[in-house]
């Protein structure tokens, strides 16, 4: 990139800027819970939303320092407290990512797991160590102070947010914009016309590295973007 | 080096020399002078102010808090419990009252009063809620209501959010009456197995509020009202958490005993059968045919508890003569001494058989240490197994497990820093007060709560 082109990135200005949101979380106990596999079927089939919502989306925040073997909430379980590994991994590599919408991602758990029973009858029913408690969100979106309109103001947000704004506006964002994408990846590209920058962010993988690697990721993403 | 100090009866009595002890062994007490006096507890510390904890949640994470609290301004909370002193409630709402106050929402704390009669029937509710056989009188249940009744005349309740904690004052919610205010019971202790009769008894009362608030999903019961979970929590600015240099620490293992060119293995709790002392032992025992390390348990109970004072022996008893295990029977205020052994530590055990949530596997989290504990009660919230530490259901396998963490470093490593980080985000006192804010905002209707993609 020539020295001219970098410097008129750097100084572009977005018509919108970027609203820098960042959003808390209650845990709310849930009326459904299992004690196998088979209760965890029919809790999950019938469960709110949100328990959905918050045993998949909300727990990769809550844990968002573990860097590989965490996926959700569900496949934890399969594996920590029912001792079936093969499940665990399937029910793992549902991609929070490859879902706009949570009934979307319920119904691919629910297949996951009625193919499992189906095949492991033996496994549904036996008790597992300790009792699936289906939990649900309670969401606060809130502001934050950081508003830029140009990239240098965008990454200096980037490394400055808490983590819960990266996760809001990275991996909650799909269900709000109904597209396979997220806030960043779109201000890049609409804003800021810069639609490989777009593409790289939105290809990080948010189950290989820890929420902070990711913010890293996108930082280092938007700096190559300005040189 | 005495193997088996206990501060507690040194303190009490010359007369403490313990028959496995080696007989010239300046007692602890007097070695400890020039660290603190701790025969009388401390002054308290003043409360740490919020912009104290910037250092450690960030900036963002503190002005999520004053965005939240902007919106409460003006709002009061009243907070009530039975007791001003000792026990985790009071310690939590000592922490928690200045910090909701420094955000401009005043929150004032009232405590209960009663006779001996009340407490004796509230412990007695207290056990039979956490499962223990209980008959429930006539007789006991009017002493239940009428110092109730009692408070509720005595109190004023004009605050916008009243929290009640525990089942002690449960029945002060027929305060209510027809004001606006929200009325939240804050349940600390484990209702998964009440006694139905105790249970069936507050249940009409419990129901009369707005949102009950458990300890883990696992405490909890079937409500018609809402139910939160909010998890216990540590106040990292406190003695038992704060920074140490490096001095301190060595002082304290210096006056103990404690060699730390050597690993060490560390259990810290009250000298109780739940909390499997002569376990940890056998534990050790097994693993120190394979590595070397020193055991040190650490805690308290033995002077106040006759039960506390029969375990303690036991759990010497099991020790023998070895000179790598250190015992020590700290009083309640002992916390820098607590604070410095489990930074010195190489690994931490916990391995209880029953459980509350137990806090001391958050200390532990919190100071980076690779950690050990049964999987029980509230410690599976905490330890997730192989992730931010590692679960065990049996002696041989934490024996294992001290093998194996004593021997592979960089895995223990990692564990430390995923639990240090697990309490960061789940179980520090700024998160409390946060879950406090959120709630508090969602039941006065200013922050609606949204769910993104749910028309």
């Amino acid at each position: 990139m020539s020295e001219e082109h970098a410097a008129e990135i750097q100084m572009r200005k977005s018509k919108k800027p970027f609203y820098f949101n960042t959003s808390e979380h209650l845990l709310r106990i849930g009326r459904e819970k299992a004690a196998n596999l088979s209760e965890l079927l029919e809790a999950l089939r019938r469960c709110p939303a949100d328990s959905v919502f918050q045993h998949t989306f909300r727990t990769l925040q809550e844990h968002h320092f573990i860097r590989r073997g965490f996926s959700n909430d569900f496949a934890h379980w399969a594996l920590s407290a029912c001792n079936e590994p093969a499940l665990a991994e399937r029910l793992a590599g549902v991609d929070v990512r490859d879902f706009t919408s949570l009934e979307d991602l319920r119904q691919s758990l629910v297949s996951v797991l009625e193919d499992y029973v189906q095949h492991n009858p033996d496994a549904a029913t036996r008790k597992a160590d300790e009792a699936f408690y289906f939990c649900a969100s309670d969401i606060v979106v809130l502001p934050t102070s950081f508003v830029p309109d140009t990239l240098p103001g965008f990454a200096d947000g980037l490394r400055r947010v808490s983590i819960h704004s990266i996760h809001h506006h990275f991996i909650e964002a799909r269900l709000r914009l109904k597209l396979m994408s997220n806030d960043f990846s779109q201000w890049l590209l609409e804003e800021m016309s810069l639609p490989d920058a777009a593409r790289a962010v939105n290809h990080i993988d948010i189950y290989t590295a820890t929420m902070d690697n990711v913010r890293q990721q996108i930082v280092r993403i938007v700096e190559r973007a300005v040189q | 080096m005495n193997p088996t100090q206990s501060i507690a009866e040194n303190t009490a009595s010359t007369t403490t020399a313990e028959t496995s002890a080696p007989a010239a062994v300046t007692p602890a007490v007097e070695r400890r002078q020039s660290l603190r006096d701790y025969r009388t507890p401390p002054a308290p510390a003043p409360p740490a102010r919020l912009d104290d904890y910037q250092e450690i949640i960030g900036q963002a994470n503190l002005d999520s808090l004053r965005f939240l609290a902007r919106d409460l301004k003006g709002k009061t909370i009243k907070m009530v419990n039975s007791t001003a002193v000792g026990g985790g409630v009071a310690e939590m709402l000592n922490c928690l009252v200045p910090m909701l106050t420094e955000l401009e929402v005043p929150t004032h704390w009232d405590v209960i009063t009663g006779g001996n009669d009340f407490f004796e029937v509230t412990k007695a509710f207290h056990n039979a809620l956490q499962g223990n056989d209980y008959q429930l009188t006539k007789h006991v249940q009017e002493i239940f209501l009428m110092y109730n009744d009692q408070n509720m005349r005595r109190m004023q309740f004009n605050e916008d959010l009243v929290v009640i904690h525990d089942p002690q004052p449960a029945a002060l919610v027929r305060a209510r009456g027809d004001t606006a205010s929200h009325w939240v019971w804050r349940c600390h202790i484990d209702l998964s197995h009440p006694n139905p009769e105790v249970w069936g008894f507050l249940r009409p009362y419990v129901e009369q509020y707005d949102a009950a608030i458990f300890s883990s999903q696992a405490f909890a019961r079937q409500l018609p009202i809402s139910q939160y979970l909010f998890y216990p929590c540590i106040d990292p600015l406190s003695e038992k958490n704060k920074e140490l240099d490096d001095s301190t620490v060595q002082a304290v293992c210096d006056e103990f005993g404690v060699d730390r060119t050597r690993p060490i293995v560390l259990q810290v709790s009250r000298f109780d059968r739940a909390k499997d002392p002569v376990g940890v032992i056998q534990a050790y025992k097994l693993a120190k045919k394979y590595v070397d390390c020193q055991l040190v348990m650490a805690g308290g109970g033995a002077s106040d508890d006759p039960e506390g004072a029969a375990v303690l022996q036991e759990v010497k008893a099991a020790a023998g003569d070895d000179p790598d295990i250190i015992i020590l029977d700290l009083p309640p205020w002992c916390a820098l001494e607590i604070n410095a052994l489990q930074r010195a530590s190489t690994l931490v055990v916990q391995k209880s058989i029953k459980e509350g949530f137990g806090l001391t596997v958050t200390e532990a989290l919190w100071k980076g240490k690779p950690t050990i504990a049964s999987a029980v009660g509230g410690i599976p919230n905490q330890i997730i197994h192989k992730q931010t530490g590692v679960l065990v259901h049996s002696v041989e396998g934490c024996a294992y497990q001290i093998r194996y963490l004593l021997t592979h470093a960089d895995f223990a490593k990692r564990l430390g820093e995923n639990g240090r980080e697990h309490v960061k985000e789940n179980f520090l006192m700024t998160t409390n007060v946060k879950r406090w804010l959120l709630l508090f905002g969602i039941l006065s209707g200013n922050q609606a709560a949204t769910l993104p993609g749910v028309e």
